[in-house]
């Protein structure tokens, strides 16, 4: 082997582990596309299609867990994936569900989030986009005109930036996200390698459909889909704020989670 | 074009059904065929993950039960037209409810039918009303 050839197979294979570590570019386009700003203001709760259990696109009901046809899972993210106890959905165990928000009120993200029956709320201003979520209570800024420092502090909820597209669209772009959370609400694992795109698209006046692309090469081979809706509230945001506790989930579990096992005085 | 709409509508059945198992404990309760229960209310805890409804009935064979149901939780109920007010001790109610396969008084709440003809729905709702799936039942 040439040395010339050798260079090039060492070139070719840096590159190759580059494009697995980091699927899609990171931060807005450039230049940043000038597009009207869409009115995104009101009270928003689960829209068509409700809250489902999956952020697969195929499989939002969670029926086919481990076996989705569109989540390229690694070896170790399926494993993780089955091992996990969901505390909803088809595989539902509350009494044992090793959920870390039931457990432990611990955020569940972005995605995750809007798996929850509860209602959001967009305050747009020219600096940034605040995501208001009545689970928590939580807010996420989505900053505008920025971008992402150089190492973000892994946490639950990444470092977000945004921009508008097409006049009808909000483009969040996240990174910095610790491994902790769920995906969603059947265990799809996520790792400090997540860079996730939500696109929230007013569709018509009452409507904003969301597609959340989710690019984390330490769990999964290529980036993947998932989608939901969001309608109008009819009553309106914080109505009533979901505060997490963990003695609700503990007290639900016993008075109605197992039936059978009233006894019972911690989640297994 | 008839690919396409195919597709879209597999893929509004596949998200319209997404929520129809969401609940916790789902799987533990008979969805088959809500239970009719004449009683009386002894408790109503409004709050998440979900409400909780007690109340005493009399089971076929004369026995004095104590049920615990459940509804989607309060921000959910808000919209399907409940508050905190909607039930209290001491009402006369028919229930209607998904129970646990196991025999035990427990289940997911369907509709409550009050003394004096007030009906409360737990069931359902709808996209416009915050529910975990538009075709959706209430799930226990």
């Amino acid at each position: 082997m040439t040395p010339l050839v050798a260079a090039l197979i060492v070139l070719v294979g840096a590159a190759t582990l580059a494009a697995q570590d980091n699927f899609l570019p990171i931060g807005p386009p450039s230049p940043i596309p000038t597009s009207a700003v869409p009115d995104l203001s009101g009270d928003w709760g689960p829209g068509a299609g409700g809250i489902g259990q999956s952020m697969s696109g195929a499989d939002p009901a969670g029926r086919l867990r481990g076996k989705e046809p569109d989540i390229p899972y690694l070896p170790w993210a399926l494993a993780r994936t089955m091992e996990q106890v969901p505390p909803t959905g088809p595989d539902a165990r509350f009494e044992a569900t090793t959920d870390p928000q039931i457990h432990y009120c611990e955020p569940p993200g972005p995605g995750h989030i809007f798996m929850y029956p509860a209602k959001t709320k967009f305050v747009q201003t020219s600096e940034a986009v605040y995501i208001l979520h009545e689970v928590g209570p939580v807010f996420r800024p989505v900053w505008l005109n920025a971008k992402h420092p150089p190492d973000p502090d892994p946490n639950y909820w990444g470092h977000s930036i945004g921009w508008y597209e097409n006049g009808d669209t909000l483009v969040v772009d996240t990174i910095g996200f610790n491994d902790r959370a769920w995906l969603d609400q059947v265990g799809h694992p996520r790792t400090e390698k997540l860079h996730m795109i939500e696109r929230y698209r007013k569709t018509d006046a009452n409507t904003i459909a969301i597609e959340f692309t989710i690019d984390d090469p330490g769990a999964y081979s290529k980036p993947w889909v998932g989608r939901r809706n969001l309608a109008r509230s009819q009553t309106g945001f914080m109505r009533f704020a979901w505060v997490c506790s963990v003695r609700d989930n503990y007290e639900h579990y016993q008075k109605v989670g197992a039936p059978g096992n009233p006894g019972a005085t911690t989640f297994k | 074009m008839r690919t396409r709409l195919l597709l879209v509508a597999a893929l509004a059945v596949a998200v319209a059904s997404a929520g129809v198992l969401a609940h916790h404990g789902g799987n533990l309760y008979d969805t088959t065929k809500p239970v009719m229960l004449k009683g009386t209310i002894t408790k109503f805890e409004w709050g998440t993950p979900h409400n909780q409804i007690f109340f005493d009935a009399t089971s076929d064979k004369g026995e004095k039960q104590s049920w615990v149901g459940s509804t989607e939780p309060a921000p959910v109920m808000l919209e399907r037209g409940w508050t905190r007010r909607s039930l209290g001790p001491g009402d006369a109610v028919t229930v209607y409810i998904f129970a646990a396969k196991n025999g035990a008084t427990v289940g997911n709440i369907q509709r409550i039918v009050k003394a004096d003809g007030t009906e409360l729905t737990a069931s359902g709702g709808g996209a416009r009303a915050g529910g975990e799936g538009a075709a959706a039942p209430a799930r226990p």
